[in-house]
């Protein structure tokens, strides 16, 4: 073979090497409240234990801003990321709308959402008049914390309402005295009844076992780069299975205080609170529970924020990436 | 996708359910500012080669180690972002402004003051027609 073919041929191999290190650029998209919450635990992992780059993908994280649970399908469509995380009320109601966004993979399940109030209030009966700070109205946050006022005989008309994405901001309203009392998640709801809060009631109280969030793509997207999805949704059933390991629990651990900036006993406890009998608040391996979707349109549609017979499950739900990876 | 779906899309975009929620409730914007462990944020503005502000512009504020934060300019040519975690140097945080028929000319970035810490950083992005 003539000097310079051999030559050309090194060079092709040392530039596919490069490609191959650097890894295929994925965008994903999250909402900033989610950036700083446990919401980003599984993709964070990812990224710290290298689990993106074994797979050969450059991941980026990408915050839209003004962002919220509603703006992240439209940044699927309007070209800013790729792949997106996603509420699966907010899916739902896009899909409904025109979108062709899809769940690919499960991120979280059935969550803890705490209610938790200033010391002085005593039970929730006692938050009529008072300032709640709720997440979007259209999100199964805000459902499961309705259901569980109703529990207790307050209705939203009862109390003066704000609207505030993200458990950081809610707990901060919290904190300030802005609000009387806010859900929260972990672990913020754990750092706050340390700093003397009162729990009031836990959504779980209120509400079955639901999908709560999705990593979503279009499509059409996903039709077009299969691989890609593929390779993503590996590594984030492998995040899952170093979630679940005992022998991980110190890296899971930092990646939570990092993520949220609490100590790690707290992180310590939001892990084991996870990890009880009974609790599924992670998927095993970012499998989809088409019966938790299902719950999710039942809430929507008792809402009131679907019309007409509710659509199937199946139809915001695309498995053919976690089958090919053989998770599902 | 058709015409009618496309447009009911874009009306659920621009109407979400919080814009159609009760009279008791309130966007509580106060409390949604920078949090403790916020950094310095990120505004300025988008112009093209004879200094016109330039709309609908996508700015992105790009960390070093990937993670980045997207916005578009208002019809002012404005933007404004939030700024990274407070352990981000702003000076790795890398401003670049995109609009189709439009390649970046360049980024201007105005010094820091020189006292006190950095709470804001401001650019001037320049775009040119392709």
């Amino acid at each position: 073979m003539p000097a310079a073919k051999v030559l050309a041929i090194a060079a092709l191999a040392a530039a596919y090497g490069a490609s191959w290190a650097q890894g295929t650029v994925l965008r994903y998209g999250q909402a900033l409240s989610a950036q700083k919450s446990i919401y980003s635990l599984p993709v964070t992992l990812a990224e710290r234990e290298g689990l993106f780059r074994r797979e050969g993908i450059d991941f980026r994280v990408v915050i839209p801003v003004p962002g919220g649970a509603d703006r992240m399908i439209a940044a699927l469509h309007d070209d800013t990321v790729d792949l997106t995380h996603v509420a699966t009320p907010f899916l739902v109601r896009a899909a409904i709308a025109g979108s062709d966004a899809v769940a690919i993979a499960a991120e979280f399940n059935d969550p803890i959402y705490s209610l938790v109030a200033r010391p002085e209030i005593a039970r929730i009966a006692d938050l009529k008049g008072r300032v709640v700070a709720l997440a979007d109205p259209g999100g199964s946050i805000t459902y499961s914390m309705r259901k569980l006022l109703a529990l207790h005989g307050v209705r939203e008309s009862d109390l003066q309402v704000k609207t505030i994405d993200g458990t950081p901001a809610r707990l901060n309203c919290l904190r300030r005295g802005g609000c009387d009392a806010v859900p929260l998640g972990q672990p913020q709801d754990l750092v706050a009844q340390a700093e003397g809060y009162r729990l009031l009631g836990v959504s779980n109280d209120a509400v079955p076992a639901h999908l709560y969030t999705v990593t979503a793509a279009r499509r059409s997207w996903a039709a077009a780069n299969p691989d890609l999805v593929v390779r993503y949704v590996r590594a984030l059933s492998a995040a899952f299975a170093t979630i679940h390991d005992p022998a991980k629990r110190g890296a899971v651990v930092a990646a939570i205080v990092d993520i949220t900036s609490v100590p790690p006993a707290i992180a310590e406890q939001a892990l084991e609170l996870y990890s009880r009998p009974g609790r599924k608040v992670l998927p095993s391996r970012g499998e989809i529970d088409v019966k938790g979707l299902e719950r999710v349109i039942a809430f929507m549609g008792e809402a009131g924020q679907l019309e007409g017979p509710l659509p199937e499950a199946g139809r915001f739900v695309d498995l053919t990436y976690l089958r090919r990876a053989g998770i599902q | 996708m058709p015409a009618a779906k496309v447009l009911a899309f874009l009306v659920a975009l621009l109407f979400p359910l919080h814009a159609l929620a009760g009279a008791n409730r309130d966007r509580g914007q106060d409390e949604v500012g920078p949090g403790p462990d916020e950094g310095p944020s990120y505004f300025g503005v988008v112009l093209d080669a004879v200094g016109k502000p330039v709309d609908d512009a996508r700015v992105t504020a790009t960390h070093r180690d990937g993670l980045a934060m997207v916005t578009r300019s208002n019809a002012a040519g404005a933007y404004k972002l939030p700024g990274f975690n407070k352990k981000f140097n702003s000076d790795d945080v890398k401003i670049s402004c995109a609009k189709p028929g439009y390649r970046q000319m360049r980024v201007f970035r105005h010094p820091p003051p020189r006292t006190g810490p950095v709470r804001a950083v401001e650019t001037e992005c320049r775009l040119q027609k392709s």
